[in-house]
C-alpha cells in the first residue's frame, strides 16, 4: 500500500527525517510513537506531500508520491498529479482544521464536490451517512466553532472520510482535547480501524496504540528506533531508548 | 486668546459651495477606492505567488508607491503622461488613476496580510483533500480572509477622502479647492479653513467609526 524508502528531509541545516524506510501494507493499523520533535508530524506529512522530501522516496500503490521521473531524472510532480494522490489519503490534524466558513455537512462535502467532481446529491447521501457513524448527525447543519472539541475532530475524521481514501493518517488526533473528550474520538478511531481501514495514527496515546495498533513504531532525533507489534514494544522493548521514552510517558501517565 | 472675533455667518451664505466640493471629494474618493480594488486584489494574491516573475513586478510595484508620497505620484502622472505616452487627461481623470494607483499598492497589503492572517492549518486541509492552489484560495482562503480585510478597506476609504484634497494641486474643484476660491472672495480664510476641517471630519468620521465597529465585531466573534 505505502512503501517508504531510505527517505530524508531537512529543513535548512536541521536533518529531521533520517534515512527512514517503511512498508505499510493493506489494512494495516500503524501507530508512531516518540518525542515531541523527533519528526512524527513531518514523516506523516511527507506522505501524502504536504512537505517536499530531499531524498529517498515515498511510493503510494506502487506509485512515486509527489515526484516524477523523467529521461532527465527525477522533477517535482505536476500540481494536478499531487493532488490526486492527495485526495486518496485522508488527513486528520491535531487542531482539527476544519473549514470554519462552512456548515459541518458542507466540510464534507467540500472534497467530494469540488476536487472529485462528484454529484452533490450523491455525496450528500454519504456524508449525512458518515455524520451518523460519527454521531454528529443533529449537527450537520452547525458551523465547527459551536461544536466541542471532540465533535469537531470526529466531523474532521468525517470530512476525511467523505473522499473515500484508501489510507487515513492521523496527526495527534487528541493531543488538543480536554481529557474527557479524547475518549470519544479514539472509539472512532478504533471502530475505523476495527473496519479494515489502513491507517498511520501518530499518536501519545499509549494504551490505545497498544490496542488498537498492528505494529508501533518509535521515532527520535528523526530515525525510526525501533519498531514491532505492541505486545513487543510496550513490554520488552529491546532498545534502551525505547526503554527510556515508554518508561518516562508511562510514569507521567500515572504521576502527573 | 488673541481676540479674534470669529464671523461664521459670512460663509454661512455660501453653504452650497461646501456642498458642491464634498460631492467631488465623495466622487473622487469612491471613483478612486474603485480602481484600488481592481488593481490591488489581485496585486496582493500575485503578491503571494510562488512564481517569481509574477511576484517580482507586483512587489516592485508596491513598494515603489509605498515609498514615494501621493503628491509626487499626482503630478508625475498629471506632467508625465501625457508627454511619456500621449495621453491627455482631465484633472478629476488624473486624479482617479492617481490616487488609485496609489490606492492599489496599499490594498494590495491589505489582501496580503488577510490571506497571512488565515490560519496555516487551512491550507493544510484543503492540500490534504487534494484541492487546487486556486480553488483553495477562491473557497477556503479569501472567504476567511475577505473578513478582516473589511475594517483596513474602510479606513483605507477614509485615508483617500483626505488625500484628495491632493486634487487641489492640479485645480481639480474638490473641498480644499473651492475653500481656497471662497477665500479670495470673502477674506475669511479662519472661518473658512475651520468650516472646512468639521466639514471633512463630518465625512470621514463616519468610516473611521465603522471601520471599528466592525473590527471589534470580528474580535468578538473571534
Ligand atoms: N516548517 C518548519 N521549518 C523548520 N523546522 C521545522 C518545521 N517544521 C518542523 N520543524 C522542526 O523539525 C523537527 C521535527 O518536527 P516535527 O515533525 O513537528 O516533530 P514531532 O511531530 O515529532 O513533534 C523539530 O525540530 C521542528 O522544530
Ligand atoms: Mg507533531
Amino acid at each position: 500500500m505505502l512503501t517508504i524508502t531510505h527517505l530524508s528531509k531537512a529543513y535548512g541545516d536541521l536533518t529531521v527525517l533520517k534515512d527512514i524506510s517503511l512498508e505499510i501494507s493493506a489494512n494495516e493499523v500503524v501507530a508512531i510513537i516518540g518525542p515531541s520533535g523527533s519528526g512524527k508530524s513531518t514523516l506523516l506529512k511527507c506522505l501524502n506531500f504536504l512537505e517536499p522530501y530531499d531524498g529517498g522516496e515515498v511510493r503510494f500503490e506502487g506509485e512515486l508520491v509527489g515526484y516524477e521521473d523523467s529521461p532527465r531524472g527525477r522533477r517535482p510532480a505536476r500540481e494536478r498529479q499531487t493532488n490526486r494522490q492527495r485526495a486518496r489519503m485522508g488527513m486528520v490534524f491535531q487542531n482539527f482544521n476544519l473549514f470554519p466558513h462552512m456548515s459541518v455537512l458542507e466540510n464534507l462535502l467540500e472534497g467530494p464536490v469540488q476536487v472529485l467532481g462528484e454529484p452533490r446529491a450523491e455525496v450528500t447521501e454519504r456524508a449525512l451517512g458518515l455524520l451518523t457513524k460519527v454521531g454528529l448527525l443533529e449537527k450537520r447543519d452547525a458551523r465547527p466553532s459551536t461544536l466541542s472539541g471532540g465533535q469537531q475532530q470526529r466531523a474532521a475524521i468525517a470530512r476525511a472520510l467523505a473522499m473515500r481514501p484508501k489510507l487515513m493518517l492521523f496527526d495527534e488526533p487528541t493531543s488538543a482535547l480536554d481529557p474527557e473528550l479524547v475518549g470519544e474520538v479514539l472509539a472512532t478511531i478504533g471502530q475505523l480501524a476495527a473496519e479494515g481501514m489502513p491507517m498511520v495514527i501518530v499518536t501519545h496515546e499509549m494504551s490505545f496504540a497498544r490496542d488498537v495498533a498492528d505494529r508501533v513504531i518509535f521515532m527520535e532525533g528523526g530515525e525510526v528506533v525501533e519498531e514491532g507489534p505492541p505486545s513487543v514494544i510496550f513490554s520488552h522493548p529491546s532498545n534502551p531508548r525505547t526503554q527510556q521514552f515508554l518508561s518516562r510517558v508511562l510514569h507521567e501517565r500515572f504521576h502527573p | 486668546m488673541s481676540g479674534y472675533e470669529w464671523q461664521f455667518h459670512i460663509i454661512l451664505d455660501y453653504w452650497p459651495i461646501f456642498v458642491r466640493g464634498a460631492w467631488t471629494t465623495l466622487k473622487l474618493t469612491f471613483a478612486s477606492t474603485l480602481l484600488g480594488l481592481v488593481i490591488g486584489l489581485p496585486a496582493g494574491i500575485l503578491r503571494q505567488s510562488k512564481i517569481r516573475w509574477l511576484r517580482a513586478p507586483v512587489s516592485l510595484y508596491v513598494e515603489v508607491i509605498r515609498a514615494t508620497p501621493a503628491l509626487v505620484q499626482i503630478v508625475w502622472i498629471y506632467y508625465c503622461f501625457p508627454i511619456l505616452f500621449g495621453l491627455q487627461m482631465g484633472a478629476e481623470t488624473t486624479i482617479v488613476i492617481a490616487l488609485g494607483i496609489h490606492t492599489g499598492a496599499y490594498v494590495a497589503e491589505i489582501v496580503r496580510a488577510g490571506i497571512n492572517a488565515v490560519d496555516a492549518g487551512q491550507f493544510m486541509a484543503a492540500k490534504s483533500i487534494g484541492m487546487s492552489g486556486a480553488k483553495t484560495l477562491r473557497r477556503i482562503i479569501l472567504p476567511q480572509a475577505g473578513q478582516k480585510m473589511i475594517p483596513p478597506f474602510i479606513n483605507e476609504f477614509a485615508n483617500i477622502m483626505k488625500l484628495s484634497t491632493l486634487a487641489s494641486t492640479i485645480a481639480v474643484y474638490e473641498l480644499l479647492q473651492e475653500s481656497n476660491n471662497l477665500i479670495a472672495t470673502v477674506y475669511r480664510p479662519l472661518e473658512v479653513y475651520t468650516f472646512l476641517a468639521v466639514v471633512f471630519f463630518c465625512i470621514t468620521y463616519p468610516w473611521i467609526w465603522l471601520s471599528q465597529r466592525y473590527e471589534a465585531r470580528l474580535r468578538r466573534r473571534a
